[in-house]
């Protein structure tokens, strides 16, 4: 028991490396191709930024999307916020007493503010009525006066109250005379009027722009909501709308490409795999679905499953989406199986006893990646713009709720006077297009080396 | 190879940013001058909207009507048609008097009212109009079958409420026809506006044999009418264009000064007619909110219209609606801001806030009628509704409140009135509120079907007379499309109609006023006016609230 032999472990011998350069797998190789490309990286952090602007920008921009601020409607990114607190609004009993004056023969009673502008006026001899306008710049001839407001067809009223989407700008209003017949008279009389943006002091509470108490706030200036993409044709905050409008947008842009490729593999690489007479067949279904219109099954869809009013479409959109898309994917990956399929190591495996689902699987859908995902990028931007134009043409999501189309379609109605309702909602969609493109083309280039352009 | 990577890489880089520039100042010059070739085109053919020489007048229709048989018409598109293409036996002029049509003379009474035919009245297919063709479109209007929604128009006939509930057969109308040139009516009670009832198109005339040649196509396209009016139809694209040509066999066709009135643009887009008047396409367009400052700034002459129709949200009254309960209807009346929804919302010019259904411009006994009978105020007082809706809420038996269907139309301003309106119930009173837009055809469809909690509905007057408004409500009127009955109402109306004495018609009419306003039957929303852009060249167009929206029938160009 004295002596016993111990066996010692020697040391491994270190194998000499022979590679002088890292080994890359496909994946990093394509990475690193995908990383000299500047436009695909930059497309990548746009993506990842819209992504963060819809799933992470509601918890930070918390205002309602569908809230009405209508002190603010269709108000630019940067308008003057300033409001003066005011009473809130008493309708002005005019009566027939003539009102006189010595100094002018048209002036504004009281103080004139977004609220209401009130009017007072010498009577005209032999007016058997007067009517009233208000231009926007100082008028230059009788004829045109600017938009008439009232005819008022007592000659005894001489005062008016204007309370029409009165804007904080100078008003040039002007008073007619009308004769027995309801003609014009010659005489009129103009006043620039100065109007004061004001928000009455309930509304200023019920908003909570100031601390202050009712009595005490009257008067004082507050800062009324700030939007900072600007408002809507309600006074609803746009930078809200845009980052819920995102989350229809998106959610069909991506989900809906997502099933319908995953669809075109399976069948694809079926129909590939099985070849002969089933792939004839399945491929000319393919044909089939793909000769169907997509409109007439969207709105068949929305007619099927009952489509209430104020429900939206989306998931009949979603469906006609999935159901009549997945061939072009089926197809391409068709093609790259019949190709595969024919490879030496295929053989070898087969040889090596492995199964259609095996070959399937680990062989033959690893090898079609690049094209898939290629393939992906590219149908992302295909369904955002399908969505945004069923949305503009009404068929998607249902009012409140915002979708990037429908803000489209709500903004060209005010695309003179309020270019940015139409302007934001339509660059969001642009760019989001415009950089899954280039992701997929940066993709195409880094995964598909044969394709490559350089 | 021999290239070293890097350099080729940023090579590359800098002729394809090269070639981006290139590319991007190509296609912008490309682009504008585009631009340009199609402006300086476009203005070559400016101008057609008046052609002085071929006498016509282009202009834009807001909507298609559904079709122009007249004992079926309803909506004022329609009314627009029909009144340049048919004639009844009175009609209005350039005055808004009441002058002779197709009848020459006539005498109203208590009971009976005779109508002479003009010898030279004839149908576009040179025959003549005899009173049976009065006699036979009456008769058809009043018959079940047609289900005119328009037939308690005629109800001051003698038995034209009989026939038209299926009670008597329409042989039995008190309408006789003495002989080819006299018309006999019998009337059921005294009706003080008789006359101004004979203007409104169910008191047109059709010709039997080309109706019934037709079957049922009648009215359904050009070549399916015949007309007797100033012009006729020449043209009917549907949904694109109704171009109407003078009638060559009218009797007065010496007063008609213009050949051809194209209605060559149907859309409801306010700034697409704009843009068309811009061009020079059309002669006549319509403003909104939107495109005044433009019409501002280029300093047109802007003209303002009462055109003396009411917009109201009417409920659904049918049984198993949620809207058929009084206190949910009073809370959404005590919540409505109608202020709010005509000065900033809709922010166009010439609409009143809703008041009342009665409009101000109706005559009363001696003044105004909304001066001698105020419309009773509303002022929004959320706690009270908060309290109604509540009581709703118990009534009903119900644990969430359903969202309501809201039926609107498909124009700009009654999106922006339906969404404003969503919002504040569903802030205010925490009411769901799904719209339902749908076009004109559409919804006068589900309106009659009652596919509806509440819709978003206009009604304007068919004759000068406060009945026009009183009696919508009446629960015989086919176009109380909620289907309120209230048995005192229908009295009031009863009165109203049957009376000649100015102080209990208009008593009356305050009475229906009121229980309008109590039981919240329906909500005015506003009072419309328009105001419009005109070329000043086209003039002699007569625009009324009662009848025809535009009279083109005295219309000329001048220069």
């Amino acid at each position: 028991m004295e002596a016993s032999f111990s066996f010692e472990r020697t040391e491994t011998i270190a194998r000499a490396v022979t590679t002088t350069r890292p080994s890359l797998t496909y994946w990093q190789d394509a990475w690193r191709r995908f990383k000299a490309n500047p436009r695909s990286l930059i497309s990548l952090y746009i993506i990842v930024t819209i992504g963060l602007f819809t799933l992470v920008g509601p918890w930070v921009w918390t205002i309602n999307p569908m809230l009405q601020d209508l002190d603010q409607i269709s108000v630019p990114p940067g308008a003057d916020r300033r409001a003066r607190v005011v009473e809130p609004h008493v309708r002005w009993a005019i009566t027939e007493t003539p009102w006189t004056t010595s100094t002018t023969q048209l002036a504004v009673i009281g103080e004139a503010t977004t609220q209401a502008v009130r009017l007072a006026w010498n009577p005209v001899a032999g007016a058997s009525g007067y009517r009233v306008y208000r231009d926007i710049a100082e008028p230059n001839s009788p004829d045109a006066l600017g938009l008439p407001l009232t005819d008022i067809v007592n000659a005894k009223i001489t005062g008016f109250e204007d309370r029409l989407d009165l804007k904080p700008r100078t008003y040039f209003y002007s008073v007619v005379a009308l004769s027995s017949k309801g003609f014009e008279l010659k005489e009129h009389a103009t006043l620039a009027v100065e109007v004061t943006r004001v928000i009455t002091v309930n509304e200023a509470i019920a908003r909570g722009l100031s601390e202050l108490d009712e009595s005490s706030l009257i008067g004082e200036t507050v800062y009324l909501d700030f939007h900072p993409l600007g408002t809507d044709y309600l006074g609803r905050d746009m930078l809200a709308r845009l980052m819920h409008g995102a989350r229809v947008s998106l959610f069909i842009g991506v989900v809906a490409p997502f099933i319908y490729v995953l669809i075109g593999i399976l069948y694809g690489s079926i129909a590939g795999f099985v070849a002969g007479r089933w792939d004839q067949l399945l491929m000319r279904f393919a044909d089939f679905v793909v000769a169907l219109p997509f409109l007439l099954f969207m709105i068949l869809f929305k007619i099927i499953f009952n489509t209430e009013p104020g429900e939206s479409g989306i998931f009949a959109m979603l469906l006609a989406m999935i159901l009549l898309s997945w061939p072009a994917t089926a197809r391409l990956v068709r093609g790259q199986i019949l190709q595969i399929r024919e490879e030496a190591y295929i053989g070898a495996s087969r040889l090596l006893g492995a199964g259609s689902m095996y070959l399937i699987l680990r062989h033959m859908i690893p090898n079609t990646m690049g094209v898939i995902l290629v393939t992906l990028t590219f149908a992302v931007p295909g369904a955002i713009f399908t969505e945004a134009f069923l949305s503009f043409i009404g068929m998607g999501v249902a009012p409140p709720n915002p979708s990037w189309g429908s803000m489209c379609n709500e903004g060209i109605k005010t695309m003179l006077t309020a270019p940015h309702e139409l302007v934001f909602p339509a660059v969001f969609i642009s760019l989001t297009v415009l950089v899954f493109n280039l992701l997929g083309d940066g993709l195409r280039d880094a995964l598909d080396t044969r394709m490559r352009s350089d | 190879m021999n290239q070293e990577p890097r350099a080729s890489q940023g090579n590359l880089r800098r002729t394809a940013g090269r070639q981006l520039i290139y590319l991007g100042l190509a296609s912008l010059v490309g682009f504008g001058s585009l631009m340009w070739a199609l402006a300086s085109l476009s203005e070559g053919v400016a101008g057609s909207a008046l052609d002085a020489i071929a006498g016509s007048v282009t202009l834009a229709l807001s909507e298609e009507p559904p079709q122009l048989d007249s004992s079926r018409a309803t909506d004022t598109v329609s009314g627009q048609i029909l009144g340049h293409v048919m004639e009844g036996l009175l009609r209005y002029d350039e005055f808004n008097r009441i002058v002779p049509g197709v009848a020459e003379r006539w005498e109203i009474g208590a009971t009976k009212a005779t109508f002479w035919l003009r010898d030279d009245a004839f149908w576009s297919d040179g025959s003549r109009i005899t009173a049976h063709d009065f006699v036979f479109a009456w008769q058809t209007a009043l018959d079940p079958q047609t289900a005119s929604e328009y037939a308690f128009i005629l109800y001051p006939i003698k038995n034209a409420e009989a026939i038209n509930n299926g009670q008597l057969d329409t042989a039995a109308l008190g309408v006789t026809a003495l002989n080819d040139k006299t018309l006999l009516v019998r009337l059921e009670r005294p009706v003080a506006y008789f006359n101004s009832l004979l203007v409104f198109p169910t008191y047109f005339p059709i010709k039997q044999s080309f109706y019934e040649k037709r079957q049922g196509r009648y009215g359904a396209d050009a070549s399916e009418l015949l007309y007797n009016g100033p012009f006729v139809i020449e043209k009917w694209v549907h949904g694109s264009q109704l171009r109407m040509v003078r009638n060559s066999h009218y009797w007065d066709r010496n007063r008609i000064r213009l050949n051809v009135i194209d209605y060559a643009y149907i859309t409801s887009d306010v700034n697409a007619t704009l843009n068309l008047f811009k061009d020079g396409k059309i002669a006549i367009a319509g403003l909104n909110s939107e495109n005044l400052d433009d019409a501002l700034q280029r300093r047109w002459k802007l003209e303002r219209f009462n055109e003396g129709c009411v917009g109201y949200i009417s409920f659904n009254h049918r049984s198993g609606r949620l809207t058929r309960n009084r206190h949910l209807r009073k809370a959404m009346q005590l919540a409505m801001d109608t202020n709010e929804l005509v000065y900033k919302v809709v922010a166009m010019p010439g609409n009143l806030p809703g008041v009342s259904f009665f409009p101000v411009w109706l005559q009363g006994v001696e003044r105004r009628f909304r001066q001698e009978f105020p419309a009773p105020e509303t002022q929004v007082d959320i706690t009270q509704a908060r309290f109604y809706l509540a009581q709703a809420k118990k009534e009903l038996g119900l644990d969430e409140w359903r969202p309501l269907t809201f039926l609107t139309g498909d124009r700009a301003t009654t999106n922006k009135i339906s969404e404003y309106l969503q919002q504040e119930f569903k802030e205010k009173l925490g009411l769901d509120i799904a719209i339902d837009r749908q076009i004109f055809k559409q919804r006068l469809a589900k309106m009659s079907s009652g596919d509806f909690d509440m819709v978003l509905a206009g009604w304007c007057p068919d004759y000068a007379d406060p009945l026009t408004f009183g009696d919508l409500f009446a629960s015989w009127n086919k176009n109380n499309r909620g289907e309120y009955k209230n048995p005192e109402l229908d009295q009031w109306v009863r009165i109203a109609q049957n009376s000649l004495e100015p102080h209990t018609r208009m008593n009356a009419f305050s009475k229906i006023q009121k229980i309008i306003h109590l039981e919240a039957v329906i909500l005015p929303t506003y009072e419309t006016g328009s105001v419009y852009v005109r070329d000043p060249r086209l003039k002699g167009v007569v625009k009324r609230a009662v009848g025809m929206d535009s009279d083109y029938s005295n219309a000329y160009i001048d220069g």
